[in-house]
């Protein structure tokens, strides 16, 4: 008879039940088996030494459970977390998001006509600006400097098909040609809705903030208070592939790109006055301003400590490539046409790449 | 505006994956800080999260803990995957597994991305007691435990979980659950593991 793998040896030594009568009986008998099942028992027990801690026993689970009841309200990390973008306070109080928005305002380009909401910004490209984790806490939350004010949105609703996902937001959902190796099964479809939100300066929110910090805020220039851009994005579908622990394995998202109006002063001088606000680091700044040269180019907040970016193309469309320094996850996105398209999961970038290129 | 809208799901879920949880997300359930979409928990966090957390803190704790070697940065790492869990739409019936998935992920990020204090890790070394044989307590340093740590960040990820998740106590059918394996290739998985570690600490003792 054959000699049973090393995978079974391994499992006689912790689940003999698990193993078939006859592989048992086998090594039973067998010298050559026996051999091997003796080095690898003792593989095992000095690895499992070597891991060894305590037992955990003694851990306060009462005081843990306080402790999270403390984070949980809301700093909880979105691993698992759905984006909630229809509660627009927590949405834009996150950091993250509060620099993105802040990139959008500072994106837009052209001068705004007074009295009518005049397009600034017209998503047609993505660009990573690197920002430390340190960079994110500090720029500054909208909200700070004034009302903000979101409409549409909602929680992503699931729909059953991409029929009805296209129905609902008049985008095609983009189509999977194959799966990469690791996934498969049926995606779940979402859709969500358009999204406005409007920002208004006040200038005296930006002083009492900037008082608050220990900063002073610089003059607001004439026309400022008051003055009000509108940011439009969606509405999007996403269809995620989830692993059989319900983290998502794959998710592929497309959505009308982020576009922007003024009303009141020339846009230059909301972004120029916007750049000048205490907490946004000079090199940020920096970086945001080459941004608007072409009015087209949406910065992409990046923690640079955490995420490493590249440039690739899609069907001849210039993409940004993000990727976990551990290499863990990575995603694509691009814009093509005032549509953005967005393909990430727990993947190497050759596979985002080639799902991407793949898509229908 | 917020990427992580619509279609920007993704790029939000790879910007967030950095941060906090990385691992639930990934690999088949990994995700740092943050990758998911499964929108069903609406406004906060789960109701049978309590429960949940009183049943199985400890078992997180333990399974990082094994990862890490300081129950310290074990009980951050548990308090991160039980946020992310809070807000997920895990069914309860899969709670354990993703929990210790998760857990050894966001361990094992942690582990690799090298952050951890190492003095702390001597500390809570020097505490341990574990319970093992008599041979392999005498064999095995502290120094040969920060090598197999070592060893352990640079496995194959799904290799890494699948030890760390036997070596806490999970069964074979547990195990393939939660990494979606069969469960006939759980021991190999393990065994290969084990294997690799082990040379990893012959190459230094016969080098030393």
């Amino acid at each position: 008879m054959r000699h049973p793998p090393e995978g079974v040896l391994r499992r006689l030594l912790d689940e003999p039940a698990g193993v078939a009568d006859s592989d048992r009986r086998h090594v039973a008998g067998c010298p050559q088996c026996l051999d091997e099942l003796a080095t690898i028992r003792e593989d095992a027990a000095l690895v499992g030494a070597a891991l060894a801690t305590e037992d955990g026993a003694d851990v306060d689970v009462a005081a843990a459970w306080q402790r999270l009841s403390t984070r949980a309200p809301a700093t909880a990390p979105r691993l698992s977390a759905p984006p909630r973008p229809g509660r627009s306070r927590a949405v834009l109080r996150r950091p993250v998001v509060a620099a993105l928005a802040v990139a959008v305002v500072l994106a837009g380009a052209g001068t705004a006509a007074a009295n009518d909401w005049l397009q600034i910004f017209r998503t047609e490209r993505i660009a990573p600006v690197s920002l430390s984790a340190g960079d994110l806490v500090a720029l500054p939350d909208l909200q700070a400097y004034g009302d903000v004010v979101v409409t549409g949105g909602g929680d992503p609703q699931a729909v059953p098909d991409a029929a009805a996902a296209r129905a609902q937001t008049g985008i095609d959902v983009p189509e999977v040609t194959s799966l990469p190796r690791g996934v498969s099964g049926e995606p779940i479809y979402q859709v969500g809705d358009q999204v406005n939100a409007t920002f208004t300066f006040s200038a005296d929110r930006a002083a009492q903030a900037a008082a608050q910090a220990g900063e002073t805020l610089p003059p607001p220039p004439p026309g400022l208070d008051g003055s009000r851009v509108r940011l439009v994005v969606g509405p999007g579908v996403a269809q995620t592939w989830s692993s059989s622990a319900g983290a998502p394995a794959l998710v592929v998202g497309r959505a009308v790109a982020p576009t922007a109006y003024s009303s009141g002063v020339p846009f230059e001088t909301v972004r120029d006055y916007l750049l000048s606000l205490p907490g946004l680091p000079d090199d940020v700044a920096a970086q945001l301003r080459t941004f608007t040269a072409d009015g087209a180019t949406l910065p992409l907040p990046v923690p640079a400590d955490e995420v490493t970016t590249s440039s690739a193309q899609v069907d001849g469309v210039p993409a940004t490539v993000l990727q976990t320094r551990d290499r863990t996850l990575a995603a694509v996105v691009w814009v093509d046409d005032g549509v953005v398209t967005a393909v990430a999961g727990s993947l190497d970038v050759d596979e985002v790449l080639s799902i991407a290129r793949d898509l229908r | 505006m917020d990427l992580s809208r619509p279609g920007g799901a993704a790029a939000a879920a790879v910007l967030a994956a950095p941060g906090a949880v990385a691992g639930a997300a990934e690999r088949r359930v990994g995700g740092k800080e943050r990758v998911t979409v499964s929108g069903s928990v609406r406004g906060g966090v789960r109701a049978d999260l309590d429960e949940i957390f009183r049943r199985d803190y400890q078992r997180v704790v333990a399974v990082a803990a094994r990862v890490l070697g300081s129950r310290d940065q074990a009980e951050d790492v548990a308090q991160d995957v039980f946020l992310s869990f809070g807000r997920s739409s895990v069914p309860a019936g899969e709670a354990r597994g993703w929990l210790s998935v998760a857990a050894a992920h966001t361990a094992l990020n942690l582990l690799r991305s090298g952050r951890r204090r190492a003095s702390r890790e001597e500390t809570a070394a020097a505490a341990d007691d574990p319970v093992v044989s008599d041979v392999a307590e005498a064999v095995v340093t502290l120094e040969e435990r920060s090598r197999v740590r070592a060893a352990l960040a640079r496995l194959p990820r799904k290799h890494a979980v699948a030890l760390v998740l036997r070596h806490s106590g999970l069964s074979y059918a547990d195990v393939a659950a939660a990494l979606d394996l069969s469960p006939g290739s759980v021991g190999t998985t393990v065994r290969r593991a084990e294997s690799a570690l082990r040379k990893e600490l012959n190459r230094h003792a016969s080098s030393a």
